[in-house]
């Protein structure tokens, strides 16, 4: 069986400091829209860090999530897509083959978790920013939608280099962006359907939740739900 | 141009393969290709050092062939080289263990920004006009040594000034000898996030005048007084693993973590339990716990050795500050004091730490020594689950301060000649009342080593520019984050994208030029002789169980990012140094009457922009703040009550006015905030910091009084009384403006 890519995000390790956030700008060649852009909601994060404040000063608590495509198995993004730019690849990700679009934007409108963004306009990196491009990714022009697809480049360079050395692929071996960058370790990245591997047992946790599960979308990424402390003023 | 005439660097290292099916050699980016047939390129991946904040974390930058527009010996032609794509944390460094903050990451954009100066400049017009003309490096050195000789020569009654950001490591020594080889020289460090005070603190209670390292992955309970400990302060990637490892590390085991702050922090947002105290009552709070601890015998009054015998009333168990008697003044409920007290001394090892603005009020080291007391008081300074120290000794701390250096200018006490600027910005950074703006005009001549045209530099008659950190030798010694020896080191990764000379280069043989004492004193001829000659001192001291010669220990350590002890080094804390009269309670001072200036005035360090040395990098302009989520920006935060009471509405432009001066910003309403307190993050405002910075919200920093923190020179940047009003209509870029703001159900499946 092919491997099915999946993830799991510990929200009670995740401080919201938004290094996954730099990391998938640095690694996919998101451009930066600037203010006028962003003003009217064109800033493109793959990955953005929700955080919620609940209650009242002085008892108010936050909680952060950063929420990324979830490579849904049953994705509302791929069937509406007209020209088949939105495809389900055969290791479970919601793929986006940028030449193919052509910008109907009916996926964005139909994902539940607004992580597809669409290019308003050409994307500029002011020279020499443009250096800073990383070479296996494409860049996405003018009229395209865009979105995350776990880092596919470093997916595909963890397989080929696996083969070249001839041995089978690791579990951990392969990290997208913002699982490599965390700093508290509240990502894990893997095959789903190998049962020993480390995303699976997370995604095995009593505290295992999916995103708006209950649309039926059968999420790839399990959130791991923030723990309270369990000790006692006499433990 | 000739074909041969295309210069033609490699990689200075390792062979990095050509790219095979890439559609568009300008960039080499693969277009059209779905996944399928994705082909991905070879990458080198090099060490190096982090040089953003004074963590000192290692990198490991990905660096790939490309094509970069250069000019070189004044020709532009396309040059293939290799180029530095991404920033990673090391694997292997002790620090940072392969993990990364966002501000390091975006690191990479201060070596390809558009606005980085290309080559020397000279002014042309009246200062500060932002008039310059290129010149050579020969004639930029000349002009500098000419001015340099005269004071070496003691022809002038003048002095020499370097004001530069906190160093260590050979750049420290380079720069220190560079100074002490003119007669009358001042060296001055500055930074607006100092951790002055608590390096004083330390030194008093533990005797290591250093920051601490903090053991955080072995805790069980952790309390932190205001300290932003996962976001900017002191060690935060080192901090963010370390708190990881307690909250989901050790199976069956989970810390708690409480913090104590007036304005929730991005680090209070992760806390298990944020309690608002009082601004400056940090310390009574930490001399609260103390007391329910020893008066219920949970510790004996003891245990805290000196660090507790330094505070008055400690050995008769701190019956002023039972919670009942100064709960009112503290802002914490009596019965709250005591469960933290009990819950702390009842799930070893606790911890305390205290940072930020809690030591930035005037009462900031009596806080510190407070927390210091409770923390020795707990068992766990130099304990596993602790905090450490050393061994890194600490670094002899600089004679002058900013502040007091800018009054002898401006008073005519110091007759400054030439003042050289290094990887400071105190026009910007420093207070408005300090007058550093009017010092820098009443000096003849100014060179600065900055990339950037800031405030400072802008004031500069000669600018020298540095190569960026990638483009450097690095050497660094982190003196917190691990409790091994850490020595960082690393070669340029890769190829001078302009036409910039290192610093370190640069007064080496300005150094040569003069002749006489500064040659003398640094006899390098470069930077990285320097370095080699620090690592065969380091080889000589330590040995090596894997390098046979110091040669080789010189080439392991290159390609390990530096070098470590394999065993942590726990120092056990020896006796605190000042024997003198106990510590007395003391309360907080504000500036500013309270009638008039009703509201404490909090500035806070940004989680992106740092202390605003970031602020010209586009990624973190556009990345969302973790808890406003404002983008291109700065706001001012306000309390629901305060902002109905004054009629502020979310996104109104409002003024705050200190004593000091004014600024205006645009509001913020957030219930994590002390309806007294004002808040703004540190950063924006820049006047004069490239494209993306300039003119972009307003900066804290102008407006705050010049208090200091007793008995130490720093600055109680948290001890401005401002008052508050709307005036307009503002500007505030939410990226979650357009999110639902109501947390979606997560069930259990």
């Amino acid at each position: 069986m092919a491997r099915q890519w999946g993830m799991a995000i510990d929200l009670d390790r995740c401080t919201g400091c938004e290094a996954c956030v730099v990391a998938c700008h640095a690694e996919n060649n998101i451009s930066t829209v600037g203010e006028e852009q962003a003003a009217i909601g064109r800033a493109k994060h793959w990955i953005r860090v929700e955080r919620y404040y609940e209650g009242e000063f002085p008892d108010v608590t936050v909680k952060f999530m950063p929420v990324l495509c979830q490579q849904c198995d049953a994705a509302p993004c791929e069937p509406v897509c007209p020209t088949f730019a939105s495809y389900h690849t055969s290791e479970g990700l919601n793929g986006q083959v940028y030449n193919r679009c052509i910008g109907t934007r009916y996926c964005a409108n139909a994902c539940p978790y607004t992580v597809r963004f669409f290019n308003f306009y050409n994307p500029i990196w002011e020279k020499p920013l443009q250096l800073q491009l990383n070479p296996d990714v494409s860049i996405r022009s003018v009229g395209t939608m865009e979105k995350c697809m776990f880092c596919v480049q470093r997916i595909k360079a963890g397989e080929i280099q696996a083969a070249a050395e001839k041995h089978e692929l690791r579990d951990g071996e392969i990290q997208p962006a913002c699982v490599q960058s965390c700093p508290t370790r509240a990502m894990v990245f893997g095959d789903l359907s190998d049962p020993e591997s480390e995303v699976s047992r997370w995604a095995g946790s009593s505290r295992a939740t999916k995103l708006l599960g209950e649309l039926g979308t059968r999420p790839k990424v399990t959130y791991l739900q923030r723990d309270s402390w369990h000790g006692s003023e006499d433990a | 141009m000739e074909r041969r005439d295309f210069l033609k660097i490699s990689a200075a290292a390792g062979a990095t393969a050509a790219l095979e099916g890439c559609g568009n050699p300008d960039h080499q980016l693969i277009r059209f290709v779905p996944e399928e047939d994705l082909i991905p390129g070879l990458a080198t991946w090099k060490p190096s050092i982090c040089t953003l904040c004074p963590a000192g974390c290692g990198l490991s930058v990905r660096v790939m062939p490309g094509d970069a527009e250069v000019v070189r010996k004044g020709q532009l032609g396309l040059l293939k080289m290799g180029l530095a794509k991404k920033l990673e944390g090391n694997p292997a460094h002790p620090i940072n263990r392969g993990k990364l903050c966002p501000r390091g990451q975006a690191g990479l954009q201060v070596t390809y920004h558009p606005d980085r100066l290309k080559g020397p400049l000279v002014r042309t017009g009246r200062r500060g006009s932002g008039q310059f003309r290129e010149v050579s490096w020969d004639d930029a050195i000349q002009q500098l040594v000419s001015h340099l000789s005269d004071l070496q020569e003691s022809k002038s009654e003048g002095r020499l000034a370097f004001v530069t950001a906190p160093l260590r490591g050979q750049r420290k020594m380079i720069i220190d000898t560079f100074a002490a080889s003119f007669k009358r020289s001042m060296a001055v460090e500055f930074a607006f996030f100092d951790d002055s005070v608590i390096r004083s603190a330390n030194a008093a209670s533990f005797g290591h005048a250093l920051p601490p390292t903090v053991d955080m992955g072995e805790s069980n309970y952790v309390i932190s007084f205001g300290a932003d400990f996962l976001g900017t302060w002191n060690s935060p990637v080192a901090q963010s693993l370390g708190f990881g490892q307690m909250r989901k590390g050790r199976p069956g085991e989970r810390g708690k973590f409480v913090q104590f702050e007036p304005r929730i922090s991005q680090t209070g947002a992760s806390a298990d339990e944020w309690i608002p105290v009082e601004p400056g009552a940090e310390g009574m709070l930490a001399l609260s716990l103390a007391h329910v601890i020893i008066a219920e015998k949970q510790r004996p009054a003891a245990a805290a050795g000196h660090a507790g015998s330094l505070v008055e009333g400690w050995s008769q168990g701190l019956t002023d500050f039972a919670p009942e008697k100064i709960a009112a003044q503290i802002g914490v409920k009596p019965e709250t004091i005591r469960r933290i007290a009990r819950e702390a001394a009842a799930h070893d090892p606790a911890v305390a730490l205290i940072g930020d603005a809690a030591v930035a009020h005037t009462n900031g080291l009596f806080n510190a020594l407070a927390v210091n007391a409770l923390n020795a008081l707990l068992g766990s300074v130099g304990k596993p689950g602790g905090v450490l120290f050393g061994p890194v000794p600490a670094a002899k701390q600089p004679a002058a301060s900013l502040e007091s250096w800018a009054a002898q200018v401006n008073s005519g006490a110091a007759a400054v000649e030439v003042l050289l600027l290094y990887n400071a910005n105190p026009v910007f950074a420093a207070p408005a009342v300090w007058g550093v703006h009017a010092a820098l005009d009443k000096i003849p001549f100014i060179a600065s080593f900055g990339s950037f045209i800031d405030e400072t530099s802008a004031l500069a008659d000669l600018i020298l520019p540095d190569h960026s950190a990638l483009e450097s030798w690095l050497e660094d010694t982190p003196v917190s984050g691990s409790g091994k020896v850490v020595v960082s080191v690393a070669p340029p990764t890769m190829n001078p994208l302009h036409n910039t000379r290192a610093m370190p280069d640069v007064l080496l043989e300005v150094a040569h030029r003069l002749g006489g004492e500064s040659a003398k004193a640094l006899p390098w001829k470069t930077y990285d002789e320097a370095i080699q000659a620090s690592f065969a001192a380091l080889y000589k001291e330590m040995g090596s169980k894997t390098a046979k010669d110091a040669e080789e220990f010189w080439k392991k350590a290159q390609e390990q990012g530096g070098w470590w002890s394999a065993e942590e080094s726990r120092v056990t804390p020896v006796s605190g140094s000042s024997a003198g009269a106990a510590v007395k309670n003391s309360a907080p001072r504000f500036d500013g009457n309270p009638s008039e200036y009703p509201y404490y005035f909090l500035p806070f360090a940004s989680q992106l922009f740092y202390d605003g040395s970031l602020a010209h990098l586009p990624w973190m302009q556009e990345a969302p703040d973790p808890l406003s989520t404002v983008m291109w920006g700065a706001w001012v935060e306000i309390n629901p009550r305060t902002a109905e009471k004054l009629a502020i509405k979310q996104g109104d432009l409002v003024e705050v006015a200190s004593p000091h001066g004014k600024l205006e910003a645009p509001a913020l309403v957030t219930p994590g905030i002390a309806p007294d307190v004002i808040a703004m993050p540190v950063g924006q405002g820049h006047e004069n910091f490239t494209r993306y910075a300039t003119g972009r919200g307003a900066n804290p920093i102008s407006i705050l009084s010049s208090a200091t923190v007793e008995g130490t020179g720093s600055l109680a940047w948290a001890a401005t009384r401002v008052t508050l009003s709307s005036v307009g209509q503002g500007k505030l870029i939410l990226f979650g403006g357009s999110l639902s703001e109501n947390p979606p159900e997560l069930k259990h499946r």
